[in-house]
């Protein structure tokens, strides 16, 4: 069980100690103490390079960072996401949005284009 | 006067490759050339680096011959960056104990994105590379891909990419520019590869096997279509200026779409499709 759930747990007690009119400043304390006890959340990034700046353009790109590891799925076949829209209906949150400053020079290509940079916390 | 430049030594064969190789070339950006030196050479290649280190193999006139003259890569180098060129001066050997991971995706340092082919970056296989010992993947077209080198590395798997996985005794050619890296490998041992480059010493000029028949407005320059990491026809424009570079004659650029630059201002010639500029059609100025 996560921080936030034994939180959650912990507020309905409260909730509950409330309504028996049992609530104490104890009680209350212990929610603080658990907060303070949680740890730090861990960053996911989510790279997706796509062919467009729609966010539901096929992504040609993909590299991860999971639980503190970069994790590169061996093969197109196996990314868990074959867009950025597809990315954020999991859960995913957009945190960079292709740099269209590099988008307007036409006189190169310039890398693999359109760039997502996605995150979620652990 | 000293110099730190070291003097050439050139070579010249008969160029191997025809107008469509070419075209070819310069869309993907490389060409395998699988098995070509014999067994007893790549042989002597290992026993060699082993026991002396790679530096000192590019004096030994066996390697010269069978290699870096190997008729078939060096027609291939004939065809791409003319007569009379430079042979190798040095060989380096990416040599790894493999397991392990991917490199990073990288453009070889100095790397120079556009239509000119002044040298050639060269990989030979002494010994078989199969998936498992991390051959080099490359992304074809990605010459045409201008990056910087240090913005390249947080890239990991991409669409489209091929793995040079070949028996012992391929070489690939490359133009310089192109993305590449060494796979992951899973087996155990130690992995050889061969790099050196070849260069050009005479003006760039359509003296391979020339086909009389060779349509150059509707060759087939475009990558295949799956691909999208250009703009739409951005592919088909950067290989067919490439290949016209490399005829000596750009203003073919013109003939084919009515002008020079990115972009055309309309789609390029294609085989079936009524959608390409008529002969004769020019782009005038849009000023004076």
């Amino acid at each position: 069980m996560g921080t936030s759930d034994l939180i959650k747990g912990r507020i309905e007690q409260c909730v509950e100690a409330l309504q028996r009119r049992e609530l104490t400043e104890a009680d209350l304390r212990a929610v603080t103490d658990l907060l303070d006890d949680s740890k730090p959340q861990r960053q996911d990034l989510l790279y997706m390079q796509s062919s467009g700046t729609g966010l539901a353009t096929e992504a040609y790109g993909l590299n991860m960072l999971v639980d503190g590891e970069i994790v590169e799925p061996a093969s197109p076949d196996e990314w868990p996401y074959k867009s950025p829209l597809e990315a954020v209906r999991d859960g995913w949150r957009i945190i960079d949005f292709p740099n269209l400053a590099l988008l307007m020079d036409e006189s190169k290509t310039y890398g693999l284009g359109c760039e997502f940079i996605l995150e979620r916390l652990r | 006067m000293q110099t730190a430049m070291k003097q050439a030594e050139r070579a010249d064969c008969e160029p191997t490759l025809t107008d469509t190789d070419v075209v070819e070339f310069c869309k993907q950006g490389f060409l395998m050339l699988e098995g070509v030196v014999p067994d007893e050479i790549n042989q002597r290649v290992l026993d060699f680096v082993d026991a002396n280190g790679h530096i000192p193999i590019r004096g030994e006139d066996w390697f010269v011959e069978h290699v870096l003259l190997n008729r078939e890569a060096a027609g291939a180098v004939r065809s791409l960056i003319g007569a009379n060129f430079a042979v190798p001066i040095g060989v380096a050997n990416h040599r790894i104990k493999c397991p392990m991971p991917a490199q990073e995706w990288h453009q070889d340092g100095g790397s120079r994105v556009g239509p000119a082919v002044n040298n050639l970056q060269v990989f030979y296989y002494p010994q078989d590379a199969p998936p498992e010992l991390g051959p080099t993947e490359v992304l074809p077209g990605s010459h045409h891909l201008a990056s910087h080198q240090r913005w390249m590395q947080h890239y990991g798997s991409v669409r489209g990419t091929v793995h040079t996985a070949a028996p012992a005794g391929s070489i690939f050619i490359t133009a310089y520019p192109i993305w590449h890296r060494r796979s992951k490998s899973t087996a155990q041992g130690m992995r050889n590869m061969l790099k050196y480059c070849y260069w050009r010493m005479e003006p760039p000029r359509r003296d391979w096997i020339v086909d009389p028949d060779f349509d150059f407005a509707m060759a087939p320059y475009a990558l295949d279509g799956t691909l999208r990491h250009w703009s739409q026809f951005r592919d088909w424009y950067e290989a067919a200026e490439m290949f016209f570079w490399l005829c000596g004659d750009p203003g073919k650029m013109t003939e084919a779409v009515g002008g020079t630059g990115w972009p055309i201002g309309h789609p390029p010639p294609r085989m079936g499709e009524q959608i390409y500029p008529p002969v004769g059609f020019r782009r005038f100025p849009e000023h004076g």
